[in-house]
C-alpha cells in the first residue's frame, strides 16, 4: 500500500532505501513504521538505532521468511477489509484501520499477531543492538523525606531479590547531605561527580526524575546546568508553570465542551505550550517533546507527582536508555473532595480548603511505582543483565541493592556502609572509579560474591 | 458543620435557597402521592416473583488485589460476610475488548461487544433488559441501569428493530450529574465552589430540575407520573447523600444512594449497578486504587443489606457481583494503572452470587465467563435470550 508520509532527513532516506520491503508489509505494519519515522526529530538516539536495525533486518530477510512472519497479520487485515481504508496518511490510516478491526471483532486477534511478529524478530534485533559488552548502567530510586515509610513493608515487592545493605547515616541526617554524599557531590556546592562522569558524552546519559527539587537544587549549586554538559533533569515541581498551562488549556476545553475523547486527544496534541526557561536542566528540543508526551499521554502524570516520576522514568528507560537514572519520589497531596472529579480543574482563589498531604498513601504508591520502574528496566534489553539497582529512603539506615545479572536474594551480613561508599560502588560499577574520594566500593556488590 | 461561606451572607443566595426548598418540598409531597398509581400499573403486568441485582465491581480490578488470598484484606465484607452466604466462582473470564463499555456490554448481553469504547454506540445484540421487558410486557420502571461510568448512557438497550428503546432499561448516571454540577460550581472564581456541601446539593437539585437528559440519562417514562416521581426519588437520594454523617464524596457513593432510592420507590425486578471508582487507578496512585476497592466492597455489602431490609427484595432476590474486567498484570502487562494489554490479568475476574436460589458457602472451581451472567439472569427471571454466546450457570439458574 502507498502512503503519504511527511518524512525528513535520515527518516526519509531510510524510507526510500527500504521502500520495496515496506510496500510488501501488511498495511497496518507499514503504517506503524511510517508513523514512527515521522517522529524522527523527537526520537532519541537509541530509538533511531532501533528503527534502522528494524528496517535493515526486515529488508535482509528472504521474501518467503518475511511473508511467513507477517502472514497472520495479513490474514486478519484481509478478513477485516483493511484494504477498503482510503486514508493514505499513516496516522489517519491507523485510526481507521483500528476502528475497522474493532467493528469486525478482530482487534484482539490482530494485536496477538503483531505481538507474535515482534516476538519473532526481537531476539535478532536485541543481539545486534545490545551486545554482551554493552555498557553497564545504574538505576537509583530514592524515597524522599516525608513519605511515611513503614520499615516492615519497605521494598516488600522485592522479596527474593537483592541484598539489604545497612547504612551509616550519621553524616547524612537530612535530605541535602544525604543526596550529596550519595551522588558524590562535595559539601559546599560542588557538582555531583556521579552525574558528571556519566554525562560526559551527552546529558542524555544521566537522568534525574523527581517529584520535588532537591536533586535539581544540588545540580544548580554545582553549576552543572549548561548547554553542553550536566545531567538531564525533570522535576514535577519545577514544571509547575508548564503543567498549569497545559491544565488550564485542557480544563478550558472541557468546560467549553468536547465532542469525543479522540477530539480531546487531538486538541491536546495541538497545544503550543512549552516549559519556561530554566524548568529543565537540559532543554534540547527532543527533551521538550519528551516532557510534553509524558504529561499528555501518561496516566495521571499531570495530576500526581509520583506518577509523573514513574512514567517519565519508565519512558526514559525505554526510549533514551540513560546509563544513570535517579528517581526521587515525594509526598503527594490528597485528592480534593468533589473538585478533583473534574479532570484538570485547578484550585480557585476563593477555595478555602488547603491542600493536604498524604504521607501514608504516598508510601503505598511509591512501593508500587518504584517496583514498576525496576520491572520495566528489566524488560528493556539495554538494562537487563547489566544494571545495578539501588533503593534508598532518606532517613532509613539500609538500602536494597539488586544486580540484574544476579538478582537472587542473598543474606546481607555486610558491614554498615556510608553513602560515600555507595557512591564509590556506583562509580566503580560504571567503570569510572573516583580518584581521591573517601568512599570505598562495597566489594560484594561489585564482584557479586 | 459546613465551612463559613460568603454565600451565606448574600441575600440573593438566601432567596435562591428558599426557592430551592420550595421545590424540594414539592418533590417530597410528590414522593408520597403517586405511589398508589404506580402500584396499580405494575399489577397489570407480568412482574416475576424473583428479583435480580447485578453489581459490576467495576472500573477494572485485578484478581490478585481482590479475591486472591493476598487481596482479601481489600475486600473484607465480601470475603468474610458475603462469600460465606453464597456461591463464589473464583475463575471467571472476560473475553473480548478490555474497555469498560464493551466489557460491561458483554455482561448485559451475554455476547462480546465491539462497539465504540466511549459509549457513543449501543450494544449490537439485545440486552437482558429488552428481552426481559418484552417477554413479560413490563414497563420501563422494571429494569434499571444505575452507572457511575458516565459513558454508559446507551447501556440500557440495543438499537435493534425488534427491541431497542421500547424495551430498554432506564439508565441514570449519578456521577455525571455530580460532575456537571461541580463543573458549573468551579467554572468561576467566586465561592463557595464545592466546599459547602449544602450549596453543592442545592446546585444539584437545580440541575436535576433543568432536565436529566442533559446528563446522558435515558429514562423511558411509561406514565406521566414517572417524571416527577423519578425527580422526587432522586432528590431524596441527593439529600441523603449530602446529609450523610460519613460525608461521602465519591461517584460510587452517589450511585449507591440513588440505587437505594430507586429500589425503595420502584422495586425493579432487574437492576444493574455499575460501580466505577476503582478506575481512579488510571491516576497511577496504588493507594487510591486500593481505597476504591475497599469502598466498592463496603457499598456492595450495604446494598445487599438494604435489599434485605425491603420486603420487595428480601428472600426473593439474587445478587451477582462481578468485575467487568481485570487490569494489567505487573509482569506481563503494564501494571494496575491500565487495562489495555489484554493479558490474562485483564481478563481474569470472579463472580460472587448470593440470595434466593443460591447455595450457601459454596465455591465452584469450574471456569465461567462474564458472558454467562446474562443467560443466568434470563433463567432466573424467566425469559429467553434470543442471541447469546454465554451459557446459564446451572448452580444459579434453576
Amino acid at each position: 500500500m502507498q502512503f503519504t508520509a511527511t518524512l525528513i532527513g535520515d527518516a526519509a532516506t531510510l524510507a526510500r532505501t527500504h521502500a520495496g520491503m515496506l510496500a510488501h508489509l501488511p498495511a497496518t505494519l507499514h503504517a506503524s513504521i511510517l508513523v514512527e519515522l515521522q517522529k524522527w526529530p523527537t526520537l532519541f538516539e537509541p530509538e533511531h538505532r532501533y528503527q534502522r536495525a528494524l528496517l535493515e533486518h526486515l529488508s535482509g530477510l528472504p521474501k518467503s521468511s518475511l511473508d511467513s512472519a507477517t502472514a497472520g497479520i495479513a490474514r486478519i487485515e484481509e478478513q477485516a477489509g483493511i484494504n477498503k481504508v482510503t486514508d493514505r496518511h499513516p496516522a489517519g490510516f491507523q485510526d481507521a484501520a483500528q476502528a475497522l478491526l474493532r467493528q469486525r471483532g478482530q482487534q484482539v486477534a490482530w494485536r496477538s499477531e503483531v505481538d507474535g511478529f515482534f516476538r519473532t524478530i526481537d531476539p535478532a534485533l536485541e543481539a545486534r543492538l545490545y551486545p554482551a559488552d554493552a555498557p553497564r548502567r545504574v538505576v537509583v530510586q530514592i524515597y524522599g523525606s516525608g513519605i511515611a515509610v513503614q520499615r516492615d513493608k519497605l521494598w516488600s515487592r522485592f522479596k527474593g531479590a537483592g541484598v539489604r545493605v545497612p547504612l551509616d547515616l550519621a553524616a547524612a541526617k537530612s535530605t541535602d547531605p544525604f543526596l550529596r554524599q550519595l551522588l558524590g557531590a562535595p559539601d559546599g556546592g560542588g557538582s555531583p561527580a556521579l552525574l558528571d562522569a556519566a554525562s560526559a558524552a551527552s546529558p542524555l546519559d544521566a537522568w534525574l526524575v523527581e517529584s520535588h527539587e532537591a536533586l535539581h537544587d544540588i545540580c544548580d549549586a554545582g553549576q552543572t546546568k549548561s548547554a553542553g554538559g550536566g545531567a538531564t533533569g525533570l522535576s514535577y515541581d519545577r514544571l509547575r508553570p508548564y503543567r498549569d498551562g497545559l491544565t488550564r488549556a485542557l480544563n478550558s476545553k472541557i468546560q467549553s465542551g468536547v465532542e469525543s475523547p479522540q477530539a480531546f486527544a487531538a486538541y491536546a496534541r495541538s497545544l503550543q505550550i512549552a516549559p519556561p526557561a530554566g524548568a529543565l536542566l537540559y532543554s534540547a528540543d527532543v527533551l521538550v517533546a519528551f516532557v510534553r508526551d509524558v504529561l499528555l499521554t501518561g496516566n495521571g502524570t499531570l495530576l500526581m507527582n509520583n506518577t509523573f516520576v514513574e512514567w517519565a522514568a519508565v519512558q526514559a528507560i525505554k526510549r533514551a536508555q540513560p546509563r544513570v537514572l535517579i528517581t526521587r519520589f515525594g509526598v503527594r497531596d490528597k485528592l480534593r473532595p468533589f473538585s478533583s472529579m473534574v479532570m484538570f480543574s485547578q484550585p480557585r482563589p476563593s477555595d478555602q480548603l488547603p491542600s493536604v498531604q498524604d504521607p501514608a498513601g504516598s508510601f503505598v504508591d511509591v512501593e508500587q511505582l518504584s517496583y514498576y520502574v525496576w520491572l520495566n528496566a528489566e524488560k528493556t534489553p539495554a538494562y537487563r543483565g547489566k544494571t545495578l539497582y539501588l533503593f534508598l529512603a532518606e532517613g532509613v539506615d539500609e538500602m536494597l541493592a539488586i544486580r540484574s545479572d544476579r538478582p537472587a536474594a542473598t543474606a546481607s551480613g555486610l558491614p554498615r556502609a556510608r553513602l560515600a561508599d555507595v557512591y564509590a560502588t556506583m562509580a566503580q560499577w560504571l567503570g569510572s572509579p573516583p580518584a581521591g574520594h573517601s568512599g570505598q566500593p562495597i566489594e560484594p556488590l561489585i564482584t557479586g560474591t | 458543620m459546613p465551612p463559613v461561606s460568603p454565600r451565606t451572607l448574600d441575600p440573593s443566595a438566601a432567596l435562591r435557597r428558599r426557592d430551592l426548598l420550595r421545590m424540594m418540598a414539592a418533590c417530597m409531597v410528590d414522593w408520597w402521592l403517586p405511589r398508589r398509581l404506580f402500584a396499580q400499573r405494575i399489577a397489570a403486568s407480568r412482574k416475576p416473583e424473583r428479583r435480580v441485582i447485578v453489581v459490576t465491581f467495576g472500573g477494572g480490578v485485578r484478581y490478585e488485589d481482590t479475591l486472591a488470598p493476598e487481596g482479601w484484606v481489600n475486600i473484607p465484607h465480601l470475603a468474610s460476610e458475603l462469600v460465606p452466604q453464597g456461591l463464589v466462582y473464583p475463575v471467571a473470564r472476560h473475553e473480548g475488548l478490555t474497555g469498560h463499555f464493551n466489557s460491561t456490554g458483554a455482561i448485559v448481553t451475554g455476547t462480546r461487544q465491539n462497539v465504540d469504547a466511549y459509549g457513543s454506540e449501543a450494544p449490537v445484540t439485545p440486552t437482558i433488559f429488552e428481552q426481559f421487558r418484552k417477554e413479560h410486557a413490563l414497563p420501563p420502571e422494571e429494569a434499571w441501569v444505575i452507572a457511575t461510568n458516565k459513558s454508559f448512557g446507551l447501556m440500557g438497550g440495543s438499537k435493534l428493530r425488534a427491541f431497542g428503546d421500547p424495551y430498554s432499561a432506564n439508565v441514570v448516571l449519578p456521577k455525571q450529574l455530580l460532575i456537571k454540577t461541580i463543573k458549573s460550581a468551579v467554572s468561576t472564581n467566586s465561592g463557595p465552589g464545592v466546599e459547602d456541601r449544602r450549596a453543592l446539593a442545592e446546585r444539584m437539585m437545580l440541575a436535576l430540575d433543568e432536565g436529566y437528559e442533559g446528563f446522558g440519562w435515558r429514562v423511558f417514562e411509561s406514565e406521566r407520573t414517572l417524571g416527577p416521581e423519578l425527580k422526587a426519588s432522586l432528590a431524596k437520594s441527593l439529600l441523603d447523600y449530602f446529609n450523610d454523617p460519613a460525608a461521602p464524596t465519591s461517584g460510587d457513593e452517589l450511585t449507591f444512594f440513588m440505587t437505594k432510592e430507586i429500589m425503595n420507590r420502584f422495586a425493579p425486578s432487574l437492576l444493574v449497578v455499575n460501580f466505577w471508582d476503582i478506575d481512579i487507578a488510571h491516576y497511577g496512585a496504588f493507594s487510591l486504587y486500593l481505597d476504591a476497592v475497599r469502598r466498592t466492597d463496603r457499598l456492595v455489602h450495604e446494598l445487599w443489606q438494604h435489599a434485605q431490609s425491603l420486603p420487595a427484595y428480601r428472600d426473593r432476590t439474587t445478587l451477582m457481583v462481578v468485575p467487568e474486567m481485570g487490569r494489567d498484570s505487573d509482569v506481563a502487562g503494564n501494571g494496575f494503572a491500565n487495562h489495555r494489554s489484554g493479558d490474562e490479568s485483564c481478563r481474569r475476574v470472579w463472580l460472587v452470587a448470593l440470595g434466593a436460589g443460591v447455595p450457601k458457602g459454596v465455591g465452584s472451581q469450574r471456569p465461567i465467563r462474564t458472558l454467562d451472567v446474562a443467560p443466568t439472569v434470563a433463567q432466573i427471571l424467566g425469559f429467553k435470550m434470543v442471541e447469546c454466546e454465554g451459557r446459564p450457570l446451572p448452580e444459579l439458574a434453576f
